[in-house]
């Protein structure tokens, strides 16, 4: 199976020739790949260099850690490759911001009302957590709507908090 | 004497005072909230007693309860560690009214280092230099505050009447932003410490926040174990700490030392204390507070004189002697300690909560590590992020950096993000080997992008993705590989969805 693997705008092509073994461009080379303990955290030997990661899957492709730096990978098979470009690039920007709670916390206050006008960078909602208070504030310009939590709700990572038109 | 030793704490803190007891022979009793009954310290120590749901609120600040649990277990004394319990001067007075023995300061030396407007009139009586701002005792009211911000000038700091640890803490670069920085200030302190009183103080540019820890018998003995360099912050959290201080010199240390002593014997100090300063670039130092129990950093200051700063302390409560005199306290060498907290740093160091699926400390020479998590416990959004300490020693500056590299290069913590990441970003940036670095290095001059242009390990990075990610591709083949079962995958679908309708 050949492989287009993108790390910041440059493109890799690697095979996985077998089990055992990888060609990355031209160069083939003996790989021994496991992962720790049934952990995200897998350790390779290329060609008898040992190193060993922490890897997880993100919206945008593959988080690679490694030696205190992280690494935002994507990895396309070539027909997957084909397909997107096929597709043409550019979503259309739905122009509306969905906040979602980027931590499990405390909802503080909602300094914003339904319907109100919001400024870029104005604070939408203040939730703690682990002590500490954040504010949650706005990328752009727009109203506020669908405030789906209240003051004092305990809300989980990644739920709706409200939106931005 | 006492004999069995209350921990009103959690976390790795109340480990390292058990440990302390332990080898002093003390009998311990735990304290743990709802979701902490799986925590390390209720393992390790004698007796644990459960205080209550979650919040600290409702749990490790509920003092009336420690104290039912501290008679009924027939603990005769209480040490507090830090955060929670640990500068109030209600409780320390409460233990005493009990008899029990407080393993701290006097309650008096709690109330006027406490409150950081009393504590700056004590100080500033007692010769000491201070920041200016508003000196008196907080209860200004914002109309009050906004009147006489201009005659401190700005940029300046809010910081909370009751506060540490950067909490309620604001930086106001005009008078502009000054009455929203008030209000938030408040509602963080109010949130925090159940006080929302705010005073003011010049932001001195520059500066370097040094601290010395002193320790203090009732028989009238201080002396200081040197300094701790914390300017490595965050959002006034300190990040990274070491001892000495690189910008430290013989002469700077006697002078500040003794000035040190003597904001403690103003107050009439007993037992661990620490006195914050903040030093500018001319080596001029302003008393910026006192806090009246055990540092978070307390390590790197046993490793280079060798004192057992927590043993001492339990040694002060006990009414005896110091176990060393000014001139027996030697520095040996350089330590750091990187606080690892439970935070992203690749995400706007955003809390990351959620089991320990796999954790492997690091070990070997001149590394100790301090924590209360272990593979299985579960981080919860309910205390602070900081999950463990880690600390080296080596015999210069340079040898503490490198083994310190190598040793956050071992630790591996699955389940949660941490910001090892930065600590590892840190160690390899120049101007903190050069030691050139203030408060504002982190958030100003910092970042956790690096150049990837130059980076061997980039097209590794690459391998293992397209590893990872054919692996799964394979498992999905596997599962979903047609005709392996007798009939069509179609009818097969059809009848699951008849099924769960």
């Amino acid at each position: 199976m050949k492989y287009i693997t993108t790390v910041d705008g440059k493109e890799y092509l690697i095979e996985v020739v077998d089990e055992k073994h990888i060609r990355v461009g031209d160069r083939l080379l003996a790989v021994d790949f496991e992962s720790v303990n049934g952990q995200p955290v897998f350790s390779v030997i290329l060609d008898g260099k040992s190193y060993e990661s922490f890897i997880s899957e993100s919206d945008e492709g593959w988080q690679v850690l490694m030696r205190g730096k992280q690494y935002q990978i994507t990895v396309e098979d070539e027909r997957e490759k084909r397909l997107r470009a096929a597709a043409g690039g550019g979503v259309a920007e739905g122009g509306e911001f969905n906040l979602k709670a980027p931590m499990p916390g405390l909802v503080v206050a909602i300094p914003v009302s339904e319907g109100q006008e919001i400024k870029k960078g104005q604070v939408l909602i203040i939730l703690e957590s682990m002590k500490m208070q954040n504010e949650l504030k706005s990328p752009k310009d727009g109203i506020a709507e669908r405030i789906r939590v209240k003051a004092g709700e305990s809300v989980e990572q990644k739920q709706a908090l409200l939106s931005v038109k | 004497m006492f004999k069995k030793v209350l921990i009103a704490n959690r976390g790795e803190i109340a480990v390292r005072i058990i440990r302390a007891c332990r080898e002093l022979g003390l009998e311990t009793v735990a304290v743990f909230s709802e979701v902490d009954r799986n925590a390390l310290h209720v393992r390790y120590a004698d007796e644990a007693y459960l205080l209550g749901p979650a919040p600290s609120r409702e749990s490790y600040l509920r003092a009336d309860k420690i104290l039912d649990i501290a008679k009924k277990s027939g603990a005769d004394a209480i040490h507090p560690g830090y955060g929670f319990l640990a500068e109030r001067e209600d409780f320390a007075a409460k233990c005493a009214d009990l008899g029990i023995a407080f393993i701290g300061p006097k309650p008096s030396s709690i109330a006027a280092m406490g409150d950081k407007g009393k504590a700056r009139a004590t100080v500033i009586k007692a010769g000491v230099p201070v920041v200016p701002g508003t000196e008196d005792v907080g209860n200004m009211t914002n109309e009050d505050l906004l009147k006489i911000a201009p005659t401190i000038g700005f940029p300046l700091l809010i910081k909370a009447t009751a506060g540490g640890g950067g909490k309620g803490m604001r930086e106001v670069k005009s008078i502009g932003e000054m009455p929203a920085l008030l209000e938030s200030a408040r509602r963080e302190a109010e949130s925090a410490f159940g006080d929302g009183n705010v005073y003011l103080e010049k932001l001195v540019e520059g500066a370097r926040h040094i601290e010395f820890q002193i320790l203090a018998d009732s028989h009238g003995n201080v002396i200081h174990l040197g300094e701790r360099e914390c300017s490595i912050q965050r959002r006034h959290q300190k990040l990274l700490e070491e001892a000495p201080s690189p910008f430290m010199d013989e002469e700077l240390r006697e002078k500040m030392g003794s000035v040190a002593v003597k904001s403690a014997q103003a107050v009439d100090y007993v037992n661990a204390g620490t006195i914050e300063f903040l030093v500018d670039k001319d080596k001029n130092f302003y008393f910026l507070e006192m806090n009246t129990r055990l540092q978070v950093e307390h390590p790197i200051t046993e490793m280079i004189t060798g004192v057992d700063i927590v043993a001492e302390q339990i040694r002060i409560a006990r009414g005896r002697q110091l176990s060393y005199t000014q001139d027996q306290i030697k520095f040996n060498g350089h330590a750091i300690e990187c606080r690892v907290n439970a935070e992203d740093p690749f995400n706007n160091f955003i809390p990351s909560t959620g089991r320990i699926a796999h954790s492997l400390l690091p070990t070997g020479p001149g590394v100790r590590v301090d924590t209360g998590v272990y593979p299985g416990f579960e981080i919860t959004p309910y205390y602070d992020p900081m999950i463990a300490k880690l600390i080296v020693w080596g015999e210069t500056r340079a040898q503490a950096i490198l083994r310190m590299r190598r040793a956050l290069e071992e630790y591996r913590i699955v389940g949660v993000r941490t910001n090892i990441p930065f600590h590892q970003t840190l160690m390899d940036s120049h101007r903190f080997m050069g030691g050139q670095f203030d408060t504002r290095f982190v958030e100003e001059r910092f970042s956790m992008d690096t150049e990837n242009a130059s980076d061997p390990n980039v097209e590794i990075a690459a391998i293992l993705a397209t590893l990872v990610a054919h692996q799964q591709t394979e498992r999905s083949a596997r599962i979903f590989r047609p005709n392996e079962r007798d009939t069509s995958n179609w009818k097969w679908v059809g009848r699951w969805e008849r099924m769960h309708r």
